[in-house]
């Protein structure tokens, strides 16, 4: 206003603009002086307090505390986010798992004594990881996939449930294969379970017997071998579509890959209901170490088939399942940090992996053709439903479905392949609580 | 890191972790294969029920069916006045959850409000 006094009538607003900027330049200038000399006056007398903070940021930063291990796991999940994102490998849990361990490997000053890393009691990150520790997310999305799992297939063809059982041999394979490569028995029996190609329950099994925590008989602390082991499994299961077809094809012929199965018939919802409050009844009196994974699993069923609480199975089979899949990716990826995950065991778990898929895979095909030579010519099965005895829902029978059609286009194997498929879940997750029942 | 250090020791394998193995095995084959066959059973014995039950569907069929023939005029003339009121005075169900959709058009300069005829003029 002071400034606007000062204009003439005949003076345009442009030049009135200008005229204001010139003069708040000049009063800035005249006043810098006074400025630096303040500034002056108040960095001498802070200044060494303040050298002291900055050199104490540089030294939180993660720059200052970055380690070579660091660097290559944020690589890692990156490589992970990447293949979710470029080729679509199990995207709903890699992308999670992907950005835990960026999360996880930012280094900062561990002797600052934040409550930051997944590790240190109290963060927010230890509280979240308290659901893979005590393996309540595993449970919760057993439940899930139970309230998504339609038993139709396997009710209709129950001698498919062998094959199930028959993949399970890669399992007990790790298991004997760790015991040679020198893990001791808690950890061989976690690292077992990646032969089952269920991620869950290698995490749930991981959880209770491979936690950091528990102590040999010799006195030694059992490694933590939990990031490891799920991610090893996850992988894996990614991998379905690459590891599987090669043994399939080298353990069949082409006769028998064109073999068409029996149309399955049609299953009534007392069947179904009948069929997972018996398997629930049968599975926890044998294996009760596999209550929390198959209770939850023919809980969920039961929701589903019964037919009257269609708002708890959907809540169960969507929202819930997929907030479980956000914090069990984030928090075991988390829990890669590079001190714990960057050790010679870790190789030789992806290793052993890699091999009892291989073994699960083969012992699946094989137990079929086996199966062929007992059974009638109409009720005889295609081998290729074999390998879906593993327990990577659904990429497994999708295998099979696509292995099959490149034979003949016209044969449809995805229905029969639930039927392993499924049994593959429950014999993995019998599996996890009978080795549970040994060791512990 | 420490370097990687192979050990393969076929001796590492104890009785113990053998028990484990055969035991464990041989366990979920068997549990898996006790469901086989209670579900093979329990098909054949559905089946056996529901045939038993469709007999005895028929012999009450033919019941019913002789005392249907019994109805007079009036009562069926009765019965469907009933229907048919119950009938036109039913509603179709609704939803009772509200929802507002957001209705998201795509962008056109027709509609534009930071584009107009009084754009260029200077306001003074």
């Amino acid at each position: 206003m002071i400034y606007l006094l000062k204009l003439n009538d005949d003076q345009n607003p442009k030049s009135t603009t200008s005229i204001i900027r010139s003069q708040m330049k000049r009063k800035l200038i005249k006043s810098l002086p006074v400025f630096l000399l303040f500034l002056f006056i108040l960095l001498a007398n802070t200044s060494f307090a303040a050298m002291i903070d900055v050199a104490r940021l540089w030294k939180d930063t993660g720059f200052h505390n970055l380690q070579m291990g660091n660097l290559l796991m944020i690589c890692f999940g990156i490589l992970l986010i990447f293949l979710a994102i470029k080729f679509e490998y199990k995207p709903l849990i890699l992308i999670p798992m992907g950005v835990g361990i960026i999360i996880g490997n930012i280094p900062f000053a561990h002797e600052a004594n934040y409550p930051l890393g997944i590790y240190k009691e109290g963060s927010v990150m230890n509280y979240l990881y308290m659901g893979v520790l005590k393996g309540i997310y595993p449970s919760l999305i057993f439940l899930g996939i139970g309230a998504m799992t339609d038993f139709s297939s396997l009710i209709s063809n129950p001698k498919l449930m062998l094959l199930g059982a028959a993949a399970q041999v890669g399992i007990f394979v790790t298991f004997l294969g760790a015991m040679i490569l020198g893990f001791p028995l808690q950890e061989s029996g976690a690292i077992a379970l990646i032969g089952g190609a269920d991620g869950n329950t290698a995490i749930f099994l991981s959880s209770q017997l491979a936690n950091g925590l528990r102590t040999l008989p010799d006195g030694t602390i059992v490694q933590n071998l939990i990031g490891p082991i799920a991610i090893a499994a996850y992988i894996y299961m990614a991998l379905v579509p690459i590891i599987q077809p090669p043994i399939m094809k080298l353990l069949t012929t082409k006769k028998e890959r064109l073999m068409r199965m029996k149309p399955p018939r049609s299953v009534s919802r007392r069947e179904k209901i009948a069929f997972s409050l018996v398997g629930l009844l049968l599975t926890a009196f044998i294996a009760p170490g596999a209550l929390p994974l198959l209770g939850m699993f023919f809980f969920g069923n039961i929701l589903k088939e019964s037919g009257v609480t269609k708002q708890l199975a959907g809540t169960a089979s969507t929202i819930l399942i997929d907030i479980v899949a956000i914090l069990i990716g984030v928090t075991v990826g988390a829990s890669t940090q590079a001190d714990v995950f960057l050790k010679p065991q870790s190789i030789l778990i992806f290793f052993l992996g890699a091999v009892a898929f291989m073994v699960a895979t083969a012992g699946g095909v094989i137990f079929a053709k086996v199966m062929n030579l007992f059974l009638k010519k109409e009720n005889r099965i295609n081998p290729l439903v074999g390998s879906a005895g593993v327990a990577a829902v659904p990429d497994s029978a999708q295998v099979s479905q696509r292995m099959g059609q490149k034979e003949d286009p016209t044969n449809h194997l995805l229905g029969h392949a639930m039927a392993p498929n499924i049994a593959g879940v429950i014999g993995s997750a019998i599996t996890a609580g009978l080795l549970m029942g040994f060791i512990l | 890191m420490t370097p990687l250090l192979i050990s393969v020791n076929p001796g590492n394998i104890d009785q113990n972790a053998l028990v484990i193995t055969i035991v464990g095995y041989v366990t979920v084959f068997l549990v898996l294969a006790a469901m086989v066959i209670l579900f093979i059973e329990a098909h054949r014995i559905q089946d056996y029920l529901a045939n038993r039950s469709r007999k005895k569907e028929s012999g009450k069929e033919i019941q019913e069916k002789q005392e249907l023939q019994k109805i007079t005029g009036d009562e069926n003339a009765a019965i469907c006045t009933a229907l048919y009121l119950y009938f036109t005075e039913l509603h179709d169900e609704e939803k009772y959850v509200m929802t507002v959709r957001k209705v998201s058009r795509t962008y056109s300069p027709w509609s534009s409000k930071i584009y107009g005829i009084f754009n260029n003029l200077k306001h003074w």
